[in-house]
């Protein structure tokens, strides 16, 4: 699960004046033929900068984001629940190995990128930095961050890296299932007694500014990102991603029955944009540079788990092996 | 630790498991390739890789990291460095074309897999073993046999000792698969119960006015 | 006939299963390696599935619904041995109980692949493969940190010595054993155990490890008649904590 291209660096583009502008040029008219770069090719060091930054951003929302339903796993209510919330987090600790792998083949070994992750380096999906509070905090999650996350990881799965394109359309392919599982928990809360009803509404009361917020912020006051649109790195504006997730979802959340906190949410018929409530930016902000209500505990409990493993990792390592980068 | 997360909340504190090792050179395990059949009579495919400390151990993560959903019958693991790789190529170019023909070697034959890759972006797909005394021998061999048919941009030869089979006994890892449909989309199908919640609904606000 | 028996010996496989794949399933997330983590998953996910099916026959011999045989127990109703409730410790008691449980549970339901009650022996047939998968995956950590640093040897070493009373707990005989092997049903705890010691044997021969002396160890009983550790019921109370909600409710 993540939510796009809210943490580009802003792109110096001096950078690409010191590139060989032979090989820039073969290497631009290959993703302008619409042909993907693979691991041994030349590419520009911004583009396997960027990439990296993205894809490890992207892993490290995955195994961040196994914790705040993780909370669930042990309380789903039923054998179909319980066993759903445990394929669906496992997914997500899935889409981690796979989106490490992809960017290792860059060149940044899997285990700094996850130092990085718990030292504060690298950051995650803001949205994994808020807590669960009830069983429908987690069903919100399962259903409308994951269907975020797919509008963003489809854009994305046409981008010009084949090795993350790769690692996205399997990760596409599961994320149907969280999707549609997500949808189900909410029709049953919806269709429900009064008490889970209140539930379900509550926790949209709770999650709509961060799930605003997800996209990244406006492209208004965004980084500028055109080279990376031109490389295909960077696949969809952050405004454009949010009007399709509104698109998309508010007229289901609407069908349930459900209200949005933002008066101001409507869809402009003529421009075919949804206008809404200028989400609260500042909060973003604050939250994405580590004051928001979990962060702490997110990255601590990332951290306790890598100690804990650290012992079975060490005794298995070998001084023999020679590491080379994955293949594809 | 304070969580409103009962398991974070069993965690013991980290202060005691701070325990510092002495790191070793190689900080990480080597990365493995994986490979998976999906029906009986369709070649294996590359699926992606995964980190073990060996290759008896990649195949057991490699099992349900690549094959806990879809379709599998077989899977198969090899060390990444093992994996003896063509020149990349694109557009109509061929592979083979790049590759310099070795002539066949006097000596004792082995076995090695060859995997194409047909387009840029996809996966590596399984074309078939030769026999040869080495890998640049075994692409040439390859190039025989199956050069010129459809555009490869990039092969792959594997030496077969060195990969970590399925054995025929442990075909039955799968036999459950088909039936693990809880980590399957179609098993959430909510449009019945949305239904008659609408219906009643509707109903509702009818009585409403 | 009289079903109790057999009730009985599925109730306590059932129970078994859950409580283990709850314990499992708390390590997702929280795995020693990415990779390890989804196996690890899975195969709770697994036991989570094979108690559902175990509940199912259950109820087609007049039990309650799986759900809330499942989720509105007490602890005093369960049969699980007191292996499985344990916490999950460090990864290394994870492993040897993995390890210790799931030898056993694939040679019972070898045994069982023969039973005389059908709708159960074909189950287990279906089931070989995932847990030919679980062994594998036991075996395969037991022997690597088995033989690998002085400090995995030495977690792993206490860790069986710790698990193994309340291991030959799973093997608890019932008083209802004889009517299970003279209706051929089952082959009984006391065949299934003998098979286990050896099969254990087998793969700590091939560490550097050494499995306590099962002769000198006094089993942890009670599990199998509802007497268990302090761990069950909050375990029971937190897994039922939504569905205890409203019972009676579609979640």
């Amino acid at each position: 699960m993540y939510g796009g291209g809210n943490t580009f660096e802003s792109v110096k583009t001096d950078s690409i004046a010191q590139e060989d502008p032979i090989q820039l040029g073969l290497f631009e008219a290959r993703i302008e033929r619409g042909e993907k770069i693979e691991p041994t090719d030349w590419m520009p060091q911004l583009y396997r900068k960027q990439l990296i930054r993205m894809i490890e951003q992207h892993a490290h929302s995955e195994i961040i984001g196994a914790l705040p339903e993780g909370t669930w796993i042990t309380r789903a209510p039923g054998f179909k629940r319980k066993m759903a919330l445990m394929a669906k987090v496992q997914d997500e600790v899935g889409h981690a190995q796979l989106l490490y792998s992809a960017a290792e083949t860059l060149g940044k070994p899997r285990q700094k990128m996850i130092e990085d992750l718990i030292n504060g380096k690298s950051k995650y999906s803001n949205v994994f930095n808020y807590p669960t509070f009830t069983w429908a905090d987690c069903c919100f999650i399962s259903w409308l961050v994951d269907a975020g996350a797919i509008v963003n990881q489809l854009a994305n799965a046409k981008g010009s890296y084949g090795p993350y394109c790769r690692a996205l359309e399997r990760i596409c392919a599961e994320e149907s299932f969280h999707l549609k599982y997500g949808h189900h928990c909410v029709i049953y809360l919806a269709a429900g007694s009064a008490k889970q009803r209140q539930m379900f509404q509550e926790a949209i009361n709770r999650w709509w500014p961060p799930m605003m917020h997800f996209f990244g912020p406006s492209d208004k006051i965004s980084t500028h990102t055109q080279v990376l649109m031109k490389w295909k790195v960077k696949m969809g504006t952050n405004d454009d991603m949010r009007n399709q997730f509104l698109d998309m979802y508010v007229p289901k959340i609407w069908e349930l029955g459900f209200t949005i906190p933002d008066p101001n949410l409507i869809k402009n018929q003529e421009t075919a944009r949804w206008n809404y409530t200028e989400p609260d930016w500042e909060e973003f902000k604050r939250v994405i540079n580590g004051d928001g209500p979990c962060n702490k505990e997110r990255l601590e409990v990332r951290r306790i788990a890598e100690e804990r493993g650290l012992w079975v990792r060490e005794a298995l390592k070998s001084p023999k092996a020679e590491y080379v980068l994955p293949l594809a | 630790m304070k969580s409103l997360d009962p398991r974070v909340r069993r965690l013991p504190p980290a202060v005691e498991l701070n325990q510092t090792l002495p790191k070793s050179p190689l900080d990480q395990f080597v990365t493995f390739e994986v490979f998976v059949q999906p029906k009986d009579g369709k070649p294996f495919e590359h699926e992606g890789i995964v980190h073990a400390p060996n290759l008896e151990m990649a195949y057991v993560l490699a099992k349900e990291a690549f094959t806990r959903r879809f379709d599998c019958v077989s899977m198969y693991v090899v060390e990444s460095g093992k994996v003896n790789v063509s020149p990349l190529t694109e557009g109509d170019t061929n592979a083979y074309d790049l590759i310099e023909d070795v002539p066949g070697q006097a000596g004792e034959k082995e076995s090695y897999e060859i995997y194409h890759l047909a387009k840029r972006g996809k996966q590596h797909v399984h074309a078939g073993s030769v026999q040869a005394c080495l890998p640049r021998e075994a692409m040439t061999i390859a190039k025989q046999k199956w050069y010129p048919g459809k555009g490869v941009c990039n092969i792959w030869a594997i030496r077969t000792a060195d990969i970590r089979f399925t054995s025929p006994e442990e075909k039955d890892l799968w036999l459950t698969l088909p039936d693990k449909k809880f980590r399957d989309a179609a098993e959430y199908k909510g449009g019945e119960k949305l239904k008659s919640f609408l219906e009643a609904k509707g109903q509702q606000n009818l009585n409403h006015h | 006939m009289d079903n109790r028996p057999l009730k009985e010996l599925l109730y306590k496989i059932a129970d078994d299963q859950l409580i283990l794949g709850h314990r499992n399933s708390e390590w997702t997330g929280m795995g020693p390696l990415l990779e390890e983590d989804i196996a690890f998953s899975s195969m709770a996910q697994d036991k989570v599935g094979q108690s559902l099916a175990m509940y199912t026959l259950l109820q087609s011999l007049g039990e309650r619904e799986p759900d809330l045989v499942a989720f509105t127990r007490n602890a005093n109703q369960f049969h699980n041995c007191v292996l499985v409730e344990l916490p999950n410790s460090e990864y290394d008691f994870s492993l040897v109980r993995h390890f210790f449980f799931d030898t056993a549970e694939a040679i019972r339901f070898e045994l069982l692949s023969d039973s005389s009650f059908e709708p159960l022996a074909q189950v287990a047939r279906k089931i070989r493969g995932e847990l030919r998968y679980h062994t594998l995956h036991a075996n395969t950590w037991m022997k690597q940190l088995g033989s690998a640093t002085q400090e995995s040897m030495s977690r792993l070493q206490a860790s069986l010595n710790l698990a193994m009373p309340f291991a030959l707990g799973i093997f608890e005989d019932s008083p209802l054993e004889e009517e299970l092997i003279a209706s051929a049903v089952f082959a009984g705890e006391q065949e299934l155990k003998n098979r286990w010691i050896k099969k254990v044997e087998e793969i700590i021969g091939q560490t550097n490890l050494s499995l306590p002396d099962v002769k000198a160890i006094e089993p942890i009983l009670g599990g199998r008649i509802g007497k268990h550790t302090e761990h069950l019921q909050p375990l029971l109370d937190e897994m039922s904590e939504v569905f205890r909600i409203d019972p009676a409710a579609d979640w």
